[in-house]
């Protein structure tokens, strides 16, 4: 078990910056998901700590050993690759016991390790098989396994599951939510799906053009993004954010005027936006006027798409059975506890002074 | 009655097929019997299609009473080295060219090409000069540099094909899994390499085992002349060729060939293929 620390790191490509002022410390033992959209720079984290990549500036360590110019084989990590990177002219035992052979553990300590990660896998009928001879799955726990066995103090995921199926993405989820629990290692978590974050990790790094934005729990990666890129990231569908003017007690757009209790936010008057998710969206009531342009049913709710007067775009999340058409003119509030405020940038913070917005407690597994 | 014309679509093309094969291999057909033919039966108007009575006389002769095997040896030593320069060579600079990122590797890659371009002739009096200057010439040695210095280039485009095949990821883990950088190449790279490494080889051999003009310009004592240059002399004067020995020593030439081909015909058409997607 060890903790993982970024200190001010800086990553660059010639005179393209892929990281800034990167600060990250990782608590032994937590599952830590770095979440963004394709480019953000999360990937390239990610080889820093394998030591694939060397950081321009700054300072990584890993169980308060600095590990800037320490080889990969060096650094007690495993990795799990996107493309599992199996050895393919190896069947899959020795592809789960090169690390060992690597490292001059003796054969039949190896054998043994190698059967036990097996075990764990359920892989043991597979051992003698080539990669090219298993299915995605398969060769996913077969991944799993190589990083594994030999114990290492941090395991490093590079989009594992994005290869997989939908079906076997969620069991697969699931199974190492469980491993993780089981094994008690800190583990560094890759991935652009928001899902595989929410449900799996213990902290969220929310990335974004080589920055930091948040770095908090699922649910306060949710209910409190730091800014206006995590509001919108996280949460399908997203954050409605309307751009406005705040004046007092209301916030107006065009013929719409919000009223806010001034005391939850610190915000100046002048433009901002607001920001509502669409569950907090509610149809039926209210001082607003909103026409229906599209009801999509997915079952269980409904995802109505709306239009204010003036032509704003909004979305509400209302329970499934609710009789809405299209056209029809309905009157909207937005629940007074669930408003945000952001700077009106595009990556504006958010203004408001609560730490509250229905808190759920940390999750721990 | 007329054939379905899907029918005589095959007929047609089976008979232009058969008849590129039959006159591709028609002189190797007729090298053989020729060099089995006894003496008498050689210039015989009409020709035997096949010989009437079967003699190795000519192989004899040319194992005991010429310097043969000597040629033989010699061209043996050269391709051998000259294919194990050229592989090793190619191998590291194809991965760097691969694997590494610097400044200016696009154009390295070109320039290496840029020899290829010349033809040889161009090339080959340069080279000699060089060689009697760094007192080469005349050895095998010198021809084994000449040769590794025109099949290099080509293998090394070939080799880099096959390597930019090979996903880095790979490599990445090895160095994760705990190998040294030297490690995960021989763990990993060359496992995924040896397809690509044993066509290089092959063509290699073989260019160097056909090669004259170098052979020829290069090296003029007869101990270091390899097969090409060593049967030729030997055997075509300006008064007479010796067809049944040339004929022969032609069959035992190619014999090597032919059965490395046999054998590694897979991975050459596999090179091939490489080749041709690359460009």
């Amino acid at each position: 078990m060890a903790d993982v620390t970024l200190k001010n790191v800086r990553k660059s490509f010639g005179t393209f910056t892929a990281l800034e002022n990167l600060d990250i410390e990782i608590r032994s033992g937590e599952f830590v998901a770095l979440l963004g959209p394709s480019g953000c720079g999360k990937s390239t984290t990610l080889r820093m700590l394998a030591g694939l990549e060397f950081p321009s500036a700054g300072e990584i360590s890993i169980d308060g050993r600095v590990v800037n110019d320490v080889a990969p084989g060096k650094r007690d990590i495993a990795m799990v690759f996107q493309s599992y990177a199996l050895y393919p002219h190896m069947t899959v035992g020795q592809n789960i016991a090169y690390p060992l052979r690597k490292r001059g553990v003796p054969k039949d300590e190896r054998a043994a390790a190698v059967q036990k990660a097996a075990e764990l896998l359920q892989l043991e009928p597979l051992l003698d098989r080539k990669p090219a001879q298993l299915s995605g799955g398969q060769q996913q726990r077969v991944a799993l396994g190589r990083a594994l066995v030999r114990e290492p103090k941090v395991f490093l995921l590079d989009e594992p599951l994005s290869n997989l199926d939908a079906k076997l993405r969620s069991y697969m989820r699931a199974e190492l939510i469980e491993l993780h629990r089981r094994l008690g290692k800190t583990m560094v978590y890759v991935t652009h799906d928001q899902l595989e974050a929410m449900t799996m990790a213990d902290r969220i790094a929310v990335m974004h053009g080589g920055r930091l934005q948040q770095f908090d729990t699922p649910d306060a990666v949710y209910n409190r993004p730091a800014n206006r890129f995590v509001a919108s990231f996280i949460g399908t569908p997203s954050m409605n954010q309307i751009e406005g003017t705040l004046a007092g007690d209301t916030f107006t757009r065009g013929a719409m005027t919000v009223p806010l209790d001034r005391a939850r936010f610190a915000a100046e008057d002048g433009p901002c936006v607001m920001g509502v998710r669409p569950e907090a969206v509610t149809i039926g009531t209210g001082h607003v006027a909103a026409t229906i342009r599209l009801v999509e049913n997915t079952g269980h709710e409904l995802i109505v798409s709306l239009a204010l007067e003036d032509g704003t775009r909004l979305l509400s999340r209302v329970e499934a059975g609710r009789r809405l058409s299209i056209g029809q003119t309905v009157q909207i509030t937005f629940e007074p506890d669930a408003i945000h405020l952001f700077a009106p940038e595009d990556d504006g913070a958010r203004l408001n002074t609560d730490e509250d917005a229905s808190v759920i407690p940390m999750r721990s597994h | 009655m007329s054939l379905p014309s899907s029918m005589l679509r095959k007929i047609v093309l089976n008979f232009v097929t058969w008849s590129l094969v039959a006159v591709i291999a028609f002189p190797l057909f007729w090298m053989i019997v020729t060099s089995l033919k006894p003496q008498s039966e050689l210039f015989r108007i009409p020709p035997t299609w096949l010989p009437e009575t079967i003699t190795f006389e000519h192989y004899w002769r040319l194992l005991t009473e010429t310097p043969f095997l000597r040629y033989f040896r010699n061209s043996v030593v050269l391709a051998t080295t000259t294919t194990v320069f050229v592989v090793l060579l190619g191998t590291l600079g194809a991965y760097s060219l691969v694997r590494f990122k610097f400044r200016g590797r696009e154009t390295l890659a070109m320039l290496v090409l840029f020899t290829y371009l010349l033809p040889s002739v161009v090339l080959i009096i340069p080279l000699y000069l060089m060689m009697v200057e760094i007192g080469l010439s005349n050895t095998l040695l010198s021809l084994i540099l000449a040769h590794t210095t025109f099949a290099l280039p080509y293998a090394l485009w070939l080799l880099r094909s096959f390597m930019e095949g090979i996903p880095e990821d790979l490599e990445s883990a090895a160095l994760v899994d705990g190998a040294t950088r030297m490690g995960a190449f021989r763990d990993v790279i060359l496992p995924q390499l040896l397809p690509g490494i044993i066509s290089t080889a092959l063509f290699t051999f073989i260019l160097s085992w056909n090669e004259y003009l170098y052979a020829l310009v290069l090296v003029n004592s007869d101990s270091v002349a390899p097969l090409t240059t060593g049967v030729m002399s030997m055997l075509i004067s300006a008064f007479n060729i010796e067809w049944s020995l040339l004929m022969a020593a032609s069959v035992m030439m190619s014999l090597p060939l032919i059965v490395v081909f046999a054998f590694l015909q897979s991975y050459l058409t596999r090179g091939f293929g490489a080749g041709g997607v690359k460009g």
